[in-house]
This record gives structure tokens, C-alpha cells and sequence, in this order.
């Protein structure tokens, strides 16, 4: 039996696509509104990172990697794919943005993230873990800094069962670097699955004017839950 | 080793490497080692998430008909490659190339589609880790 969730992002996604976007002015942060999409294949993290550079795994950490069942894969059983899958992911999500809150409407899964700017995370957030964590942000001149806490170890990194404990740390930043192009990085910092914080760099690309995030109800036609089998990851790892 | 069979089918169109969110793993649900080759008509569509459904009727050299399920990519990623819901028919004669699911049931993943006037098309979730995985 598959779980269900609900899908308050359609709610969210009405009432926030009727605020004016920001115009950009001296002194203002950018204006980050928009639909946007990774410009590159991002589904292995691993494999996707510059040449030489290999995810600092901690004995533990590399031991979950190498032994991971790849049917376990938490979209499988139609989970949120959390916070910085939701980006790396190759499905286009809308940025809302207003001078407190900077939203992301995400296709895959219909899902979404919202970044309190200049908030601040409730004492008890490590109580109450969430798929898609909690995110404040602030503004460091053009760049976005969000910082996210509390995420439900349910989730992975990529889609090739890169996992993270309950202790993970995510700061992403994301740069403007021209009127359709954001550099995006994300920093992982767990101390449980990796030596020393890590980072993952990928460009966003503004996506073509007309298209639009679309449905995704992951149950509407689900077959794949009673046909997935127990699997071990046969290639050699690092 | 490479099956044949021939008879009825269902399949897919158009676009290159689909951006497609994989809903799950290939190597979690199907078997590299079991490639499979059918040729057949299309009885059914499923234009749905998380995926678009095929359901194909194939004959074997018997006369035997069976039906199978060919699973392709979200219909997200497949409409911004070009398909659209009418692309393919019931009646419509397609040939799948894809491979079996582990169970070796009757479901089958479609990495490419022929239709009868010879287009060749990539079928499958970009991001599975299956073949030609945009991953890999």
C-alpha cells in the first residue's frame, strides 16, 4: 500500500504566483522568479562531481553507500525526494519570491520548499524532521544563502542511493550569473556520512517562456511498488 | 539473450534524451540481463504519472496472443520531447525494445520505440540508472 500525502503546494503555489515579482533595484536582492531547471544530468551525484573529486565519505557512510538497496529508493514509494534532490533532480521547479519568503514549486512530486528570509529555525526543528527539512535565508549582497536543518534521513541525495543521516546541515547558495543562469552550490555537512562538509555545484537554466510546472501525482497510476525487488548496487564505488 | 516475439504491441514517439524524473531505479524492478524485442498493437494508453503505460498485444509463433505493459518515462518529460496523448493509437503497430522486469511477468521497460513508419526513439526515465541513462 502506497503512502499518502497531502498536496498543499497547489494551495501555496495560487496564492503566492499572484505577488508581484521584485523589479530589480540598487541595494535590492535579485529577483530570482522564474521557472528553472538544472542545465546538466545530476542523477549520481558521484559521478557528477569534477574529475578527482570524490564525496569524503566516512567509513559508515561508504558502507551505506556500497550496500544500499536501490529499491529503497524513497521515490519509489512516492516520498518527497528532499530539498537539494528537488533541485539537482531533472524536473523544473518555480521560484516565488517576496521580500520574507522565498518559495520553490517543485514538478517532481508536487511538492515545495519555503525559505524564511532573515527567520529563524524553532528550538524544537531536530524534534520534528521533515522530508524537506526547514529553511531560512538570507541575502549576502546577489547571492541567496539558505541554510535548512531537520530532514527526515528518509531521503537521499541523489538517485543513486546516496544516503545522509539525521544530522545533515545543507547551505545553499544561489548566485545570478546572468538573466537566465544561476549558479547554484550546495554544501553537505553530516558528520555521520562524510569526513569534512562537501560541495555540489550545478548552473540553473531559466527554462523556455511557455513552459510551466505540471502535474505530478506520483499515486495517480503507481505499478511499480509490488514489482520492486531487493538490489545491491553492482557497480565498483570509489 | 535477446527475445523476439511478434504480434501486437504498444509504444511511444519523438525527442531525444527525455529530462525525465526517474520515479524509481531500473535495476531495482527490471533485468538488464533479459532484453526483450516485441513487435505488436496497441490496445491501451495510459497517460499518467508516474508513468506513461503501453499495453501491447503480442503474438508468438504459436498464435498465442499475450499481453504485456511497457512502462516509459513520466508524461511530463515525454510532452516536453514532443509526445503528446494521441501520439500513439489503439490499432497503432509498434516495435518496443526494452528489457523485462525481474519477475519476468508481463511488464516490461521500454528504452526505445519503432513506429511503422521506422522513426527510432528513446523511451525510458532519464535518470534510472538503466541504459541509456542520461546517468551513466
Amino acid at each position: 500500500m502506497t503512502t499518502r500525502f497531502p498536496i498543499p503546494a497547489r494551495w501555496l503555489c495560487a496564492a503566492l504566483l499572484t505577488t508581484i515579482p521584485m523589479a530589480a533595484q540598487p541595494g535590492k536582492p535579485p529577483d530570482l522568479s522564474g521557472l528553472w531547471d538544472g542545465a546538466r544530468p545530476t542523477g549520481d551525484l558521484a559521478r557528477a562531481l569534477p574529475a578527482g573529486q570524490k564525496i569524503p565519505f566516512t567509513p559508515y557512510g561508504l558502507e551505506k553507500y556500497k550496500n544500499v538497496d536501490l529499491a529503497t529508493n524513497p521515490n519509489g514509494q512516492c516520498l518527497p525526494p528532499g530539498p537539494s534532490r528537488s533541485i539537482t533532480g531533472p524536473s523544473p521547479f518555480q521560484i516565488v519570491q517576496n521580500k520574507d519568503t522565498v518559495a520553490f514549486l517543485f514538478e517532481n512530486h508536487f511538492d515545495y520548499r519555503i525559505i524564511y528570509i532573515d527567520g529563524q529555525h524553532p528550538a524544537d526543528i531536530n524534534d520534528y524532521p521533515a522530508f524537506m527539512g526547514h529553511s531560512i535565508g538570507k541575502w549576502e549582497g546577489d547571492t541567496l544563502v539558505v541554510d535548512t536543518v531537520s530532514i527526515n534521513d528518509r531521503t537521499w541525495l541523489d538517485s543513486n542511493g546516496l544516503q545522509h543521516s539525521d544530522k545533515l546541515h545543507l547551505t545553499e547558495r544561489f548566485r545570478p550569473t546572468g538573466p537566465d543562469t544561476i549558479h547554484y552550490a550546495v554544501t553537505f555537512d553530516d558528520p555521520v556520512f562524510f569526513t569534512k562538509p562537501w560541495t555540489f555545484d550545478l548552473d540553473l537554466k531559466r527554462q523556455k517562456k511557455g513552459d510551466r510546472i505540471m502535474e505530478y501525482v506520483c499515486e495517480e497510476n503507481e505499478k511499480d511498488f509490488k514489482t520492486l525487488k531487493p538490489t545491491t548496487r553492482k557497480v565498483e564505488v570509489q | 539473450m535477446r527475445t523476439t516475439i511478434v504480434a501486437l504491441l504498444a509504444g511511444f514517439a519523438l525527442g531525444a534524451a527525455l529530462p525525465v524524473f526517474a520515479h524509481h531505479s531500473f535495476s531495482a524492478e527490471y533485468d538488464q540481463n533479459q532484453p526483450i524485442t516485441l513487435k505488436g498493437t496497441v490496445t491501451k494508453l495510459e497517460w499518467m504519472n508516474p508513468h506513461v503505460y503501453n499495453y501491447i498485444d503480442v503474438k508468438d509463433q504459436k498464435g498465442n496472443v499475450k499481453s504485456w505493459a511497457i512502462e516509459a518515462g513520466a508524461p511530463n518529460g515525454l510532452y516536453r520531447a514532443g509526445w503528446r496523448k494521441d501520439s500513439l493509437k489503439v490499432g497503432d503497430v509498434v516495435t518496443v525494445e526494452g528489457y523485462r522486469a525481474k519477475d519476468s511477468g508481463d511488464h516490461v521497460n521500454g528504452r526505445s520505440v519503432t513506429l511503422a513508419d521506422g522513426r527510432r526513439v528513446f523511451a525510458g526515465a532519464a535518470d534510472d540508472g538503466g541504459p541509456n541513462s542520461q546517468y551513466r
